[in-house]
């Protein structure tokens, strides 16, 4: 965990998650693969997000599904869940653990400070509690997660520092 | 002595501040314009003009200023400032424009004495050869004169972008604003109101046309309505923002200036650039009043009635206590008694209208205040040096009368700002009541309220308010306007007075920003430019920052009289964004110096700089080029010493920019062998095989490395820039061609780290950072991989190369990619493994002949072109592109085919980019085309061969091999003599590759 | 910056999606059955109108799904969005602005700002 920028408005902090990203049909077979290997059930609605204490489950697209695992698990576990996975034709798992970064963005300015960097509609009426989106913020890909009382903002490795620096750079600013 | 001040002006504080204006220093009050405050010091030439450089003053009061633009030093030395809404502060210094070497002494008023050279289209007429001017004389010289201030310097803008979504935005904080938003208090809408002043209120504020609403006086009563909106929880309210831009699907650009009243402050941001989406558009943004041309009526004293009265209202500065008013309507007599109000008198009144028209109330107050009054009359033109003095009057009986005065107030009547409407594409329609255009029909969810819409009538507002916003089921207010003139408006057409005395230095202008004047309008039209769009490029009218904002509608007044024509039937031209000029800065936003383009980095990335590596951008990536070994190392030495190492033991490349995609499915072989040329079929598991991939024009794409781990699962990797348009790509043939396809794509370009190790020591280096690998060749072919775990991850080793030599691809989760990389190097040590970047692997591809996609290729290049026919399945029934390389002209024998080139004499060095000739020389003047045959793609000098090697991509290459050809220099007529030969310069037969 | 409804996304700014041409232009099922001329015809060649047209678009910054768009060029307006499976709109279904190939829609295009 790393805090990132904090003001009386809005709070930035990198966080250690690892992820899962799924690929697959969604039928009741998927469900039951997925379930055998993990409690909580795929979201069945589009951009719907299932979460408890310890995972985030989104569900991307009509055939992706990405799973975040919010604490520290071992591992070992995960990649024997993707490769349990894998051993279905019909489906495909990859490991998108360190391959990506995380940031939770909290405060009572965090859409205006975000639409600094996006021009995505934060409102609730457009971007409800658990549901998530993949759009652009400050220039590159992203998948955000509303989780009420914070977002969880997810992109690219390779962009984390120009990212940290792109949102330190907007708080600074305002 | 200054200017008489308004006592009771609301708007502007007490307290003195000192500004500097052409290096002399002057009072006024924090709250003033650069205009205001120059008013208040009696100050009325203000900058010269664009072409003719004639002095000039303050015109308006507000952004449709076409006249008093000036440079603010402090700020930068900030350009073409519009004075009458840049707001003064302490300390502000300000420079005139446009004038050398002094404003009331410019040297290039003589211009004006040359105006037949300027008239209408004299761009095109004037620079018209001879051959060569245009280059050396014409455009510097247009160059150097053109726009008014000097560019700032050394400014890094921090101006910044918010996007807003919203439900409604209403654009204006006017009366018709206000009251549309006391509507939408505490209802379910988010409402944004977007004000152009520091102050809401419009033309409450800015005139005396209002005396009271609802029975307070109008300043209680937008404080009243400013606070009622504060404590709303679904309005909130820009200031100091101007609305410039009105885009499709209702979105809205508007610009902030966060230091109105103070100088900017260098580390923070002062400008923001809102983009706004909404739902539904108000626009209250209200009318611009328009001028009459009549002689001269550019001179310093000149200024728009309503301007003059806003300056007494909203900045309480008197800019004159007699001026003379001139009117060809009814809404200019509060300006006489806002005079009155402070105990001054206008010198004349005189009104075009037939004196029947003339409202008894206005003859009245008039003829009880003993104002000299002249209807059925008009000004003939004003002359002065340098300002004001005479104004000449034909009055009733045609007989033209002088009287002395130093302001002159005209008023044309008033055009429904109907700029912003035009611009969301909504078609505007002719009034013959209002002499304007006003807005017609919307084409998006666009409403008009108050005098946008061309409503002019206060006891009408409540109820179109009411009208307009019903289907936003909000409750009807009920408004009571009380106004201090009649309410009813009337006025007559006046576009051009008659003018009597001519003298070489008269003009009667139509566009004060372009210096272009009625007689070039007449011109215009007399040489055929008579449609609206021809006539202004032709004679610059209305174009530019003024954008038709004062110009635009007196033009098409004129030019309907001259071609006989209703105004309706002339049309109008195009009103284009932005509504006033935006700086560049603000439109970049953050998206500049270093944010100008995302930058990706690899883990091994800090390594790199703690060694010394040059950065070169590929994409977004940045990736190392070379590494320097000591400060006075050179690119070419570093380059050459990596190479040579790598040949010699082994060197070590971050290939982590690597596109990486996982493809999986039960149809994954059949997708694989439709998408890229190779076939699959055959192809063992846990093997790897060179592929391409083409568009469906048979043209290379992209090249990569599949691996193949069973049937159903492979893994592709794609050249570093063009990973994201392959997984498109794929992605496009899967989901509209082969839906029927079982098979799933992630990209996992940033799942693993990649290094290329090669050289013939690479074995014993990888051998000992991976003990439980046998890496022997019998255990370990060439284009094979294994995948194995370590430290709990996956990995994969893949034997590939990209240099020639015994080489492996390493991939690695990132997660550990930095702690293997340096394993490797304590590993290596001994042999000396050196890390390289691009250039080195560039060089070495090329000494092995191995092409780069995009270097090589270019989007006109087929496999066949490069020889590439083993790559191609041609046993396959159909794949991407296959069906294009049998087309007649993909097929002919004669296409520009890869080859070799080295160079005669071995000491000569060959430039990518240069022409392969059949010339030893060229003629030292170029008459007719050179044929040429191709051109060199990539060259190099190699170290392994220590002479100059190059690939060039020539026509009939092929053919060609063992010919004498010449190659063409940077510089000089002689041609270099060079060799035709086989692409592949070190190791033909592969032995360094399987060894 | 126009606004795209992507069917699985919802609204988005056009910058997230790349547009991919005339719609319903089926790959040939046996290329190599086919003449230069007809291969040609399906390689190089897409209709252009002035008007209602059928075009592709890719949720490209976003879910990186294909669609389907009927758009009038001659305003820019997205008249209907539709999913790759679904059938094809006809032209009827939609009123045109256009009077004639030629003209200017009455209101939309820009050109012309004055009501006739």
């Amino acid at each position: 965990m790393t805090k990132i920028l904090s003001t009386d408005f809005v709070t930035v902090v990198q966080k250690d998650y690892l992820q899962v990203l799924v690929r697959g049909n969604g039928t009741d077979q998927f469900n039951q693969i997925i379930n055998k290997e993990i409690s909580i059930n795929p979201p069945l609605k589009n951009l719907e997000i299932k979460s408890d204490d310890k995972h985030i489950f989104a569900k991307n697209s009509f055939d992706q599904w990405s799973l975040l695992y919010l604490v520290e698990e071992d591992y070992k576990k995960i990649l024997k869940f993707i490769e349990n996975l894998n051993l279905n034709d019909e489906i495909l798992a990859s490991d998108y653990s360190y391959g990506q970064v995380y940031f939770e963005i909290t405060g009572k300015n965090k859409n205006e400070f975000l639409n600094k960097l996006t021009n995505f509609d934060l409102r609730s009426k457009k971007f409800p509690v658990s549901t998530m989106a993949q759009t652009l913020i400050a220039r590159i890909d992203c998948s955000i997660y509303n989780l009420g009382s914070k977002y969880v903002i997810t992109c690219n490795k390779s962009f984390e520092d120009y990212f940290q620096k792109r949102l330190k750079d907007s708080a600074n600013l305002s | 002595m200054p200017a008489l001040r308004n006592k009771n002006c609301n708007y502007i504080s007490n307290k003195e501040i000192k500004i500097t204006f052409d290096g002399k220093s002057y009072s006024a009050y924090e709250g003033d314009t650069i205009a205001s405050a120059l008013l208040r010091n009696n100050i009325r030439l203000i900058g010269r003009s664009f072409k003719y450089h004639r002095p000039r003053g303050i015109y308006t009061c507000g952004i449709e200023e076409p006249n008093a633009l000036v440079q603010i030093l402090n700020e930068h030395n900030e350009p073409n400032t519009r004075a009458t809404v840049k707001r003064a502060y302490e300390g502000i210094n300000i420079n005139s424009q446009n004038r050398w070497p002094s404003l009331s002494f410019d040297i290039g008023s003589i211009n004006n004495i040359l105006s037949p050279i300027f008239s209408a289209g004299f761009y095109y007429k004037t620079f018209m050869g001879p051959k060569g001017f245009w280059k050396k004389i014409y455009e510097p010289l247009i160059r150097r004169t053109a726009g008014l201030g000097k560019p700032p310097k050394n400014f890094r803008s921090k101006s910044i972008h918010q996007n807003h979504n919203v439900d409604i935005l209403i654009v204006g904080g006017g009366l018709s604003g206000l009251i549309a938003a006391r509507k939408l208090i505490n209802t379910d809408n988010e409402v944004l109101i977007v004000e152009q002043d520091s102050f809401l209120g419009g033309i409450l504020k800015n005139s005396n046309k209002i005396k009271k609403i609802d029975g307070k006086n109008v300043f209680e009563w937008i404080q009243e309505t400013e606070k009622l909106i504060l404590k709303s929880k679904n309005i909130k309210i820009l200031k100091n923002t101007l609305v410039t831009t009105y885009n499709f699907t209702n979105h809205l650009i508007a610009l902030e200036d966060k230091y109105v009243g103070k100088n900017i402050d260098i580390n923070k941001s002062e400008l923001t650039l809102h983009k706004i989406r909404t739902t539904q558009t108000i626009l209250a943004n209200g009318h611009i009043e328009r001028f009459i041309s009549f002689r001269n009526n550019d001179l310093p004293g000149v200024m728009l009635a309503s301007s003059f009265e806003k300056y007494i209202e909203r900045y309480g500065v008197v800019p004159d206590e007699k001026p003379v008013i001139f009117t060809n309507n009814s809404s200019t007599i509060s300006l006489v008694k806002s005079l009155i109000n402070l105990n001054c008198k206008p010198c004349a009144y005189i009104d075009s209208r037939k004196k029947k028209d003339i409202e008894d109330e206005t003859k009245e107050y008039l003829s009880k205040n003993n104002i000299p009054f002249y209807p059925e009359s008009e000004v003939e033109g004003c002359e002065g040096n340098k300002k004001v003095e005479k104004v000449y009057i034909r009055n009733i009986n045609n007989k033209i009368l002088s009287i002395s005065a130093s302001m002159l107030c005209p008023s044309g009547g008033f055009n429904p700002d109907i700029h912003l409407f035009t611009q969301s594409k909504g078609l505007v329609k002719w009034d013959d009541k209002i002499i304007s255009f006003k807005p017609d029909t919307a084409f998006q969810k666009t409403i008009t309220l108050g005098s946008v819409s061309g409503n002019y009538e206060f006891k009408n507002l409540c109820n179109e308010i009411n009208k307009k916003l019903s289907f936003l089921k909000a409750n009807d207010l009920n408004i009571d306007i009380e106004t201090n003139i009649r309410d009813d408006f009337s006025i007559n057409e006046l576009w051009e007075t008659k003018t009597d005395k001519m003298s070489k230095w008269s003009k009667s202008f139509i566009d004060l920003h372009n210096d272009v004047t009625t007689k070039d309008l007449k011109q215009a039209i007399n040489e055929g430019y008579d449609r609206i769009e021809h006539l202004k490029r032709y004679t610059t009218n209305s174009m530019g920052t003024d954008q038709g904002k004062i110009s635009s509608i007196n033009s098409l007044g004129i030019v309907s009289k001259i071609l006989n024509k209703k105004i309706a039937e002339v049309g109008t031209t195009t009103y284009r964004p932005p509504y006033a000029p935006l700086s560049f800065a603000a439109i970049a936003g953050r998206s500049t110096y270093e944010y100008y383009d995302p930058e990706r980095k690899t883990p091994i990335h800090n390594w790199h700089i703690k060694n010394n590596a040059v950065f070169e951008d590929v994409g977004q990536w940045k990736r190392p080029w070379y590494f320097k070994k000591n400060d006075s190392e050179t690119m070419h030495q570093a380059v050459q010493r990596e190479s040579k190492q790598t040949r010699q033991t082994a060197g070590i490349l971050d290939g982590s920019t690597l596109g990486k995609i996982e493809i999986k499915g039960k149809d994954a072989l059949e997708f694989m062998n439709l998408i890229y040329t190779n076939a699959f079929t055959k192809m063992k598991p846990m093997t790897s095989r060179y592929a391409l991939m083409l568009g469906e024009d048979g043209m290379i794409m992209d090249d990569g490395i599949i691996c193949k781990i069973n049937d159903k699962h492979f893994i592709a990797t794609t050249t570093s820039s063009g990973a994201p348009k392959v997984l498109s790509h794929m992605e496009e043939f899967l989901q509209t061609e082969w839906p029927h396809l079982q098979v799933y794509l992630n990209s996992i370009t940033e799942q693993f780290t990649t290094f290329n190790i090669s050289g013939p020591k690479a074995r014993e280096i990888i051998s000992k950072v991976f003990t439980d690998i046998d890496f022997s060749n019998e255990k370990f072919p060439f284009m094979t991989f294994k995948s194995f775990n370590y430290k709990n991850t996956q990995a994969r080793i893949m034997r590939a190369s990209f240099t020639g030599e015994l080489g492996y691809e390493i991939y690695i989760s990132p997660k550990h990619a930095l702690h293997l990389w340096e394993q490797i190097f304590h590993y290596g040590k001994e042999f000396n493994l050196v890390p390289y970047g691009t250039e080195t692997m560039h060089l070495l591809r090329a000494e092995k002949g191995y092409v780069v996609i995009s270097q090589e290729t270019d989007g006109t290049v087929t496999p066949l072109d490069l020889n590439f026919n083993w790559m191609i399945g041609k046993k396959k029934k159909d794949f991407i592109g296959k069906r294009s390389l049998t087309r007649s002209d993909t097929a002919r024998e004669d296409r520009k085919q890869l080859v070799g080139i080295v160079p005669i004499d071995k000491s000569q060095f060959i430039e990518e980019g240069q022409h392969v000739l059949e010339r030893e020389n060229l003629p030292s003047k170029i008459k007719t085309p050179i044929e040429y045959l191709g051109h060199i793609s990539s060259s190099y000098h190699s170290p392994n061969l220590n002479h100059c090697i190059s690939m060039a991509m020539i026509k009939s290459g092929n053919k060609l091999k063992g010919k004498k050809l010449f190659v063409s220099t940077p510089k000089g007529t002689k041609n270099i003599a060079v060799e035709i030969v086989s692409p592949v310069f070190i190791d033909p037969e592969n032995k360094r590759l399987v060894s | 910056m126009i606004l795209i409804h992507c069917p699985y996304c919802g609204e988005r700014e056009q910058s997230e999606f790349t547009n991919g041409g005339e719609a319903h232009v089926i790959r040939p099922k046996n290329p190599e059955a086919l003449s230069d001329k007809e291969w040609g015809q399906y390689v190089f060649y897409r209709s252009n109108p002035k008007g209602i047209f059928h075009e592709r678009w890719v949720h490209t910054h976003g879910c990186k799904k294909w669609f389907n768009a009927v758009r009038d060029t001659s305003t820019d307006t997205i008249l209907k969005i539709y999913k790759l499976t679904d059938n094809r709109p006809e032209i009827s279904e939609f009123k045109s602005p256009l009077k004639s190939p030629s003209g200017e829609p009455a209101v939309g295009s820009g050109n012309f700002a004055v009501k006739k």
